[in-house]
């Protein structure tokens, strides 16, 4: 079997991980999972790469990358969420695909749908070595990121009283209203951090996947597949699963009678997953 | 003239007209007496794939535009042509009614100018029977190359990955090569099996790694094909595809020990910008009309057309350049029968009858062909990445497939 593929999956996973964190952010406190993200991703990465063309500091474009898809993110949560939130949960998902192709079609009138583009960090000038594999240092941020993200969620949702609120509203959102926790606000802040990860998980699959708006707003396929392993509510699940998802992939590569069929990844294990955990907790309630 | 020196003639003349501040010459086509056609429509045909996974229209436009310039100019001998473009959406169904419609009901007297991923497919049985023929701008699929009533303007993805492999072995001194493709129903075994028996003849190792083209790991997929460390890796797909795998061969520096082609589908204006520096002169492609900034008296007249016949926003690309010659080349073959005896028959013996049809967009002259295998295009010329631009790298090279003989053997004979 060979590892360089284990290496090579790890790093894409990182980012899988990064964006089911966004999910699982957003829909513990809101209930609403979010499939715009890719798309928010995708809006901010090429804010980026617009900003880099003009010979903008590489700073400003990653910063503008985080700032434009959690303004998006916040916008949609706090104008048009709102006005969704006594529907059904899944009503709330599938208007969050509609936002993503609102998006999507902004993008491609503003930047084109086919027009070759390259997003390029400094971080990718530099790499280790390992198992044969370069691994730049975008890879080593993405995957540093991600355990950062989480650690951040973490301290946010159990040492402040916004996370308190959140957990109140994930736990029992009626009850938390009536104990006069402000579901808008909670929710908006939810929808910017949620927003703002995106934006990050966007910029760096925008560098080590591809700069086309319709490539990366799908990309929310395994980043959904990722949350599901976390059972749409743990963080360090998600984390593992983004990761698991990532190198899975990688390694189908090294099996040429299963590597044409790498995408389909995320959904096989997702599934697997939902069904060998739906099986045991169905054993659990029947004893 | 051959292809080059045709270039060079006019480079002298287009840097005359580009210094002196001139814009395009005005554009010449069908009788250019510049009288409006108000006889009985002609109706001609096309499919595109405009739809779907991306947008294959470019080359009707061009078409659109170059019949609209025939119309203002004395169309077919006082007839205009009211040319028909359906879309396809990419759809094997929708192709075979759109074909049926055209056919049936719009009573088109030939397909010209199309570019359709499923069409050829489709609905090669339906020319057939109907006695209709199909000019394609563009074909891709092998039925477009092997349907007697279809003859596309291109060379094809096979020849162009066959003339790229040669390039690789000839100027590269490469003597193992790998065909990266999608795994896209019968595109491996067209394209990538077109290298393998080509390479039998030449003693090269052939071996192809086909990969998901949905999979955003485009690392992988690049470690994978370098993972024999062959001496060149041909990449198959287009132009973003090829982008995103042209930087993890970077970012891996697979470079140092293994050469990257590609074939035409790479080739456009836009992907140089988006590779450069680290790929100058380090990424060749195949090309199977001529640059697409040429300053050949054709290419010239296509920008002039698209100018003031087509839209601004219609691409400048390949596509267009080959569907402004499928139009070309049929109003020339109309333009040859009685205006009061333009039928499908008339215009199908018209159309198979084209021969040594010239153009400085193309290596050599196109001609329809007899028998089932149409690939008059089978010489195309190299670019590499140079900065900002592609650099026409050597002359025009034929793509020796195998499959080819009989027709090298024809044109030798009819010579």
């Amino acid at each position: 079997m060979n590892l360089q593929f284990l290496v090579s999956g790890l790093g894409l996973g990182s980012v899988y991980a990064l964006s089911g964190v966004s999910l699982v952010v957003l829909y513990r406190a809101s209930g609403t999972l979010n499939f715009a993200i890719g798309a928010l991703g995708a809006l901010g990465a090429h804010c980026a790469w617009t900003l880099l063309s003009l010979k903008y500091p590489a700073f400003l474009a990653i910063v503008a990358s985080v700032v434009v898809a959690a303004a998006g993110s916040f916008l949609y949560g706090r104008f048009v969420a709102p006005a969704l939130s006594h529907r059904d949960r899944s009503v709330r998902a599938v208007s969050t695909l509609g936002f993503a192709l609102v998006l999507l079609g902004v993008m491609g009138l503003v930047w084109g749908e086919t027009i070759p583009r390259r997003l390029t960090l400094p971080t990718d000038a530099a790499y280790v070595e390992l198992l044969s594999v370069r691994v730049t240092y975008t890879r080593i941020v993405a995957l540093g990121l991600a355990l950062a993200t989480v650690g951040a969620i973490a301290l946010l949702l159990f040492g402040t009283r916004i996370g308190l609120a959140m957990r109140s509203l994930a736990s029992d959102r009626e009850l938390g209203g009536i104990l006069g926790i402000n579901t808008t606000r909670v929710d908006s802040i939810a929808w910017l951090i949620s927003g703002a990860i995106a934006g990050a998980s966007g910029l760096l699959l925008g560098d080590l996947v591809r700069l086309q708006p319709s490539f990366l707003t799908f990309l929310v396929i395994p980043a959904v597949a990722a949350a599901l392993l976390g059972g749409l509510t743990s963080l360090g699940g998600t984390i593992v699963g983004g990761l698991v998802i990532g190198v899975v992939e990688g390694m189908l590569t090294s099996f040429p009678e299963l590597a044409s069929y790498r995408s389909a990844a995320p959904f096989l294990i997702a599934l697997l997953f939902v069904a060998v955990a739906g099986r045991s907790h169905s054993l659990r309630t029947s004893q | 003239m051959s292809f080059r020196s045709g270039v060079s003639a006019f480079a002298v003349a287009a840097a005359a007209v580009v210094f002196s501040g001139g814009a395009h010459a005005a554009p010449n086509c069908g009788l250019a007496n510049g009288k409006k056609a108000d006889g009985a429509p002609i109706p001609i045909g096309a499919i595109v794939s405009a739809t779907g996974l991306d947008d294959f229209s470019s080359s009707a436009k061009a078409a659109s535009a170059y019949f609209k310039c025939v119309n203002d100019n004395g169309g077919i001998n006082g007839r205009p042509v009211e040319y028909t473009v359906l879309d396809d959406q990419w759809r094997p169904d929708v192709s075979a009614q759109a074909a049926a419609s055209l056919i049936k009901d719009k009573k088109v007297v030939a397909l010209v100018g199309d570019m359709s991923i499923p069409g050829c497919g489709a609905n090669a049985a339906i020319y057939k029977a109907e006695g209709v023929v199909d000019i394609p701008a563009v074909g891709v699929v092998r039925e477009c190359f092997n349907s007697p009533n279809i003859a596309p303007i291109n060379a094809g993805p096979r020849l162009s990955a066959i003339g790229i492999s040669r390039f690789a072995v000839e100027k590269l001194n490469a003597k193992s090569l790998v065909c990266l493709t999608p795994k896209i129903p019968g595109a491996a075994e067209w394209i990538c099996g077109g290298m393998e028996a080509w390479g039998k003849l030449r003693n090269v190792k052939v071996s192809t790694v086909t990969f998901d083209p949905a999979s955003p790991d485009m690392t992988s997929i690049i470690l994978q094909a370098a993972a024999g460390s062959p001496d060149a890796v041909v990449l198959t797909f287009s132009k973003g595809t090829v982008v995103a795998a042209l930087v993890a061969a970077e970012q891996q520096g697979l470079d140092k020990k293994t050469k990257f082609v590609g074939l035409a589908s790479s080739y456009a204006l836009d992907l140089p910008q988006a590779v450069s520096p680290y790929w100058d002169g380090k990424y060749h492609v195949n090309l199977e009309f001529a640059p697409l900034d040429s300053a050949g008296a054709d290419a010239q007249n296509w920008r002039s057309i698209m100018d003031k016949y087509g839209s601004a926003n219609d691409p400048r690309d390949n596509f267009s350049e080959a569907g402004y010659l499928a139009a070309k080349a049929t109003t020339q073959a109309l333009l040859s029968l009685d205006p009061g005896k333009i039928d499908r028959a008339a215009v199908t013996t018209a159309l198979k009858s084209i021969k040594d049809f010239k153009s400085d967009i193309l290596c050599k002259p196109w001609y329809f062909g007899e028998g089932a295998r149409h690939n008059a295009n089978h010489s195309g010329l190299t670019a590499e990445v140079a900065g900002d631009k592609w650099k026409i790298i050597g002359e025009c090279v034929d793509a020796d497939d195998p499959e080819l003989t009989e027709i090298f053997a024809a044109e030798k004979a009819a010579k």
